[in-house]
């Protein structure tokens, strides 16, 4: 079956956008290796959310637009994806707090959040989209 | 929810898929309305309505 206009639309911002993102990622930890002054590195340390924004922004406006039902499953997923990743969080929270597990530094656990939600997501909605089909 | 939507499709030849277009909606989207796993909005319950020229009740009934 032909994908859906809004499908494509998506593709067309969601892959030029992660191309940046993997393009400036790159420039930017190559940049910092050799950068000094703290505005400086936080600039360039930020460069790669800049494409990440656009994903997102690619990833609301398919929300909104799609149909009814593909929202609805959109929304279930991203439902399911925060509580499990929230209470995976926290869980990970009270047992580091608690010393029983290896103390990571903040940055390693903060980089993995978005990265878990979206992974989460992408799981949940497969589980949904699955549980709909093999109804058929 | 039940609904006769599968069988006023087949009744005109159409594939879900023929439907969905028709709806402005996808392949899937029909499927879950035919399984009765969705039901649809009031706005789409009247663009199906409008498109089979019948009335929502006569379309859509609430399970006994």
């Amino acid at each position: 079956m032909a994908m859906r206009a809004v499908h494509k639309r998506y593709l067309r911002e969601f892959f030029p956008a992660m191309a940046g993102y993997m393009i400036l990622l790159f420039v930017s930890v190559s940049w910092l290796k050799s950068l000094d002054g703290t505005l400086a590195r936080t600039l360039v340390t930020l460069l790669p959310a800049l494409p990440i924004a656009f994903v997102i922004r690619a990833m609301v406006r398919v929300i909104r637009d799609q149909d009814e039902f593909e929202r609805r499953i959109d929304l279930e997923a991203i439902a399911i994806a925060g509580g499990i990743g929230g209470f995976g969080f926290f869980t990970y929270g009270l047992l580091l707090n608690a010393r029983v597990l290896e103390q990571p530094t903040g940055a390693s656990v903060a980089v993995w959040v978005f990265p878990i939600l979206l992974g989460l997501f992408g799981v949940a909605k497969c589980a949904i989209r699955f549980y709909y089909r093999s109804h058929e | 929810m039940n609904n006769r939507v599968r069988e006023l499709r087949t009744a005109l030849g159409w594939s879900q898929a023929d439907l969905g277009e028709h709806l402005d909606v996808s392949r899937q989207t029909v499927n879950a309305i035919e399984t009765g796993k969705y039901d649809p909005s009031l706005p789409l319950a009247f663009k199906i309505a409008g498109l089979f020229s019948l009335s929502i009740e006569s379309i859509f009934t609430p399970e006994p």
